[in-house]
Order: C-alpha cells, then structure tokens, then sequence
C-alpha cells in the first residue's frame, strides 16, 4: 500500500514536470545573461541575473512592454465585463421565464464550438470600415464575442441556483422587476460575477488570433507583442529577453488562474457537461 | 407606467440581442457578399460579384483539402491522447488529490498559460542551440532529434498540445470519478470486485457521458487549432502544418485573397455546424 502510495506521488511529480516544463525552463532561461545562455543551455543557472528582466522593464526605443500590457489589460477588462452585462439580464429572464431558451441560447452556447477565423476575416472588414482596427475597444469588442457563451452559461447557472422563494417573497412585497432583479437577484450573484469575470479576463487576456489581425501597432496585445521577439530579423533571438517578456506575458493569468483554481476549474467542469 | 411580463422580457433579453446583432450579424452579412464577390485590399469596399468562382477556387485547392485533412488528423490524435492520459491521471491520482486540492492547481497551470506562448515557449525550450532539452538528449543519449524538421514536426506539434490540453480532460474526469455514488464502489468491493474490474465494470460505465463530451470538445479545439502551432512553427516546413485556421488566415492576409478565404471560411462554417448538430444528437439519444 505504501509503495502504491509513493508511486502515484512519483507519477503526479513526473507528469507535472513533463506538462509545466516549457513554463519551467523559461522561467529559468529568463535567469541567465546573454554569454551564459550560448555557453549553457541546461536547467541548473550558474550565475543567476534578473538583467534580462530590467531589460524588458525599461522603456526604450525597441520596446515598451507597458505599451502591450495596457492593451491587453484594456482589451481584456472590456473583453470580460462587456458580456456580463448583456448576459446578466438574458440569464434572468431565461431561467425565470423560459424566455430564450428554445434559440437564443443553444445559439449562443454554440458560438464557442466554432472556429474562431470564421469570424476573423469578416471582423477585419467591418473594422476597417468602422474604424476599429487597431484599437483596443475594437479588440475589446471581438473579445467580449469569445467570452460571450461561457459567461452566459455561468450566469445562468448562478441565476438558477437562487432560491425562487427568495425572488416571490420579493414579489409579496411589492417589488417591481428591477428593484426585485437589482436589490435580490444581483447581490446574490455576486460570487459568480467574480468567476466569471476572472475567467473571462484570463480567455481574453490569452487570445492571439484577433489580436494578430485586427491590431498593427498602436493596440497590439501582449501575446502578439511577445511573438514579436521571436522574429529573427537582425542578428537571431535574444533568447533571454524573449523568455522574460514571456514571463511577463504569461504572469497575470497565471496569479489570478491559481489564486482561483478551484473556482476556474469548476467553471471550466460545468462550463463543459452543461454545453 | 408598467410594462407587460412579454415586455419585460424582450426588454431584458434585448441587449444580448443587439450585441448579437451588431457584432455577429453585421459580419454575416459581410462573408455572404464578400464570399460570393471578388475583392482585394486596394479595393477593399467594391466587390464585385462574380457567383460561386470562390468556392470553385477553395474546392479545387489542394491546400484547402491538405488543410482539412491536416485538421481533422490532428483533431482526432490529440482528442484521443489527451482523453486516454486525462482518464488515467484523474483515476490514478484520485487518492491522493482528495487529501491534497493543491495538486489540481499544478496539473492545470499549462491551461492558465496561452497556447500562443505556449508556442513560443516551446520554441525557446527546443531551439537546438539555447534550448534545454536537445542539449539534454544531447547529454544522455549523444543524439537529439530536430523537433521541428518536416519529418517530426507533426508529432512535435502533438505532443505539445496534448500535454497543454490533457489538464482540460482531467479535470473532467476528476469531476466524473468523484461524481460515483460510493455506495456502488462500497457494493461492489463486498462483492470482491478487484480494482482493475472494478475500474472496466462500474468506474469507466459512469464515466462514459464524460468521456465523450471530454472527446467532443477536444476535437472541437483541435481541429481549429491555431496559436501554438502559428507561433512554434508557422505553416510548417513546405507548410506542413497548415491546419484549416492557418489556411484561411494565410489566404486572407498573406495572399489577400478574401473572396477565397471567405468561402472557405463558409465551408468550414457549414462542416463545423453540421458537426455540433450531430454531436449534440448523439449526446442527447445518449442520455
């Protein structure tokens, strides 16, 4: 039984290194100078530096990484808010009343399974004549199509989940509809407008494609921003400014997804067996 | 004033719609004209109609039909891979993650992670002279593959969404396992059932909804896949791995052909919708 037992633990410690071994070794890699990286690609860093990262902390000419990190905080923060809102109200009446269920719904549950570049290329069109492309309520916008579905599912299920006595005792007392949806329904959602605003930040925040098309320069997102360093004109990567930009790509999601990894993973559960 | 209950309702249902309408409706009007016209970036708002020569042109592209199928071979390995290795890991591991939540944190951290820099990680962790592990195939075995010529490219790309994407499957698994009515495990150990019949018999049965919505959306996400694959490799050595996102992506940005890329993106639309109807049939005949 004990030997059982440690080996589960060695399987759980191989597999977890095996999938976060990218996210290790850049970490890792970000570590080291320029002279040590050419001189030593393994895991163990000789002489540990964080230049690489005041490098990419520092404003200059080639790079100003608060310039894609504002985008993509702006983008994302429009990206989750935005289909909360329109979601909240279309999940009351839904759960309540029926309203919506027979079309509306399956419709917009069903956008998440399709493929994204569908929508790109005629986005990419409306934008241009809207004015849109590159800017980041534009790119906020498309983002809060993406997180549209799952919010709504999530909502959905939060409205659902409140005790109808609660809403008819409201309704004895004389409530009208938007005192009853303002004063009851929506305090009582509030823990699931912080999940479903935590994921759908992090959905944003992590999108690529619509960022690569629909930005340029002046709304380029972090993920893109990022892949910019990967591009080998002049002189080949610097490998170790490249890996602590991802760093800091990759940091935000990652302390909001683990501080709330219970509730993002039971979002992602229910958000999969519901659909 | 008070409105009617049938008021109300199309009053709180009406900003979703309008959000639907502006931003989903508006570019469906758009590919039905422009996937039926011809129309470049220096003309950009004068299509002209020219019937279906664009989906003539997609059909008879063998890049599209060599995207379809790199799409769907994709979709199907992976979708498999990451179901098999999330099944096992969710039921294996299941004692230890009931004394220990935090293990779940660490199993779905490459799902925090966006698959576009997952990418890029993966080119930084296999370039063969900064990255760690050909320098550690190099240590121990005195040899290393290169992960992203065209002979191994494909699988590399597999590997690399697979470990990404199998936290996805464990979750879901892990969910479905402690979902068992213990009863039915506490029945049948009285009965003698040893573990492995125990995990055929009764544990997979129950599971087997889940398996399958785990499998779907999988295959879904696989086969329009696009973020890691663009930023690892591209299209690939002689573009070979050019899946159906990348595609349409080339062929509307790189070749500015958008009357093309919007009927493929049609045909895709069409396929992907027949798909979901299809799977939600079977979902629902199945419960």
């Amino acid at each position: 039984m004990k030997l059982h037992l440690a080996l589960r633990w060695i399987v759980f410690a191989f597999v977890a290194l095996i999938m976060n071994f990218p996210v290790i070794a850049t970490f890792i890699t970000a570590l080291k100078s320029p002279s040590e990286i050419s001189r030593n690609p393994s895991l163990v860093v000789d002489s540990p530096t964080l230049e690489n990262f005041v490098t990419v902390l520092t404003v200059s000419d080639r790079l100003n990484v608060y310039h894609y990190l504002w985008n993509s905080f702006s983008a994302a923060t429009i990206g989750a808010i935005l289909p909360m809102l329109v979601a909240f109200p279309m999940a009351w009446v839904m759960v309540r009343r029926g309203y919506g269920r027979a079309l509306l719904f399956p419709l917009i549950v069903n956008l998440r399974a399709l493929p994204l570049i569908i929508f790109a290329v005629p986005l990419y069109l409306m934008f241009s004549v809207a004015y849109l492309l590159d800017t980041r309520i534009g790119l906020g916008l498309v983002l809060a199509i993406v997180n549209l579905p799952l919010t709504l599912m999530l909502l959905v299920n939060a409205v659902a989940e409140i005790p109808i006595e609660l809403e008819e005792a409201a309704h004895m007392d004389g409530a009208r509809l938007p005192r009853l949806i303002g004063r009851v329904v929506l305090p009582l959602c509030r823990p699931a407008f912080i999940t479903t605003f935590v994921f759908g930040f992090i959905t944003a925040w992590n999108e690529f494609l619509f960022g690569l098309i629909l930005t340029t320069q002046r709304a380029v997102p972090m993920t893109v921003g990022a892949s910019f360093f990967f591009a080998t004109s002049g002189g080949g990567v610097q490998w170790g400014v490249a890996a602590a930009v991802m760093v800091v790509a990759a940091l935000p999601p990652l302390i909001l997804g683990l501080v709330m990894y219970r509730r993002i993973s039971g979002s992602m559960v229910s958000g999969a067996v519901k659909g | 004033m008070r409105l009617s209950s049938s008021q109300e309702n199309a009053v709180l249902a009406s900003p979703v719609v309008l959000f639907l309408l502006a931003l989903l409706g508006f570019p469906v009007v758009l590919s039905v004209v422009y996937g039926f016209s011809e129309a470049n970036f220096q003309a950009l708002m004068s299509p002209t109609f020219v019937g279906l020569e664009n989906f003539h042109l997609v059909l008879n592209d063998i890049g599209f039909w060599n995207a379809a199928w790199f799409s769907l071979r994709f979709a199907v390995i992976t979708a498999f891979l990451e179901c098999a290795l999330g099944l096992f890991l969710a039921v294996y591991l299941a004692p230890l993650i009931r004394n220990h939540g935090w293990m779940v944190a660490v199993l779905i951290i490459p799902m925090i992670v966006a698959p576009a820099m997952m990418g890029l990680m993966y080119r930084l962790v296999l370039h063969e002279f900064a990255g760690p592990i050909p320098f550690y195939f190099y240590q121990w075995f005195g040899w290393s593959p290169s992960f992203l010529s065209a002979k191994t490219v494909f699988q590399t790309i597999i590997v690399v969404e697979t470990l990404q994407w199998t936290p996805f499957a464990f979750l879901l698994f892990m969910a479905a396992y402690q979902a068992i009515p213990q009863e039915i495990r506490e029945a049948a150990s009285v009965d003698g059932t040893r573990p492995w019949r125990m995990f055929w018999k009764i544990e997979l049965p129950q599971m087997l909804p889940t398996l399958f919505v785990a499998g779907f959306i999988r295959f879904i996400d696989g086969f329009r896949v696009f973020d890691n694959i663009y930023t690892l490799v591209g299209a690939g050595p002689g573009g070979s791995t050019t899946s159906m996102s990348i595609y349409i992506y080339e062929t509307f940005l790189r070749r500015g052909e958008i009357g093309k890329a919007m009927a493929a993106a049609i045909l895709l639309f069409l396929v992907a919708f027949l798909v979901l109807a299809l799977g939600q049939y079977l979902m629902r005949r199945s419960q």
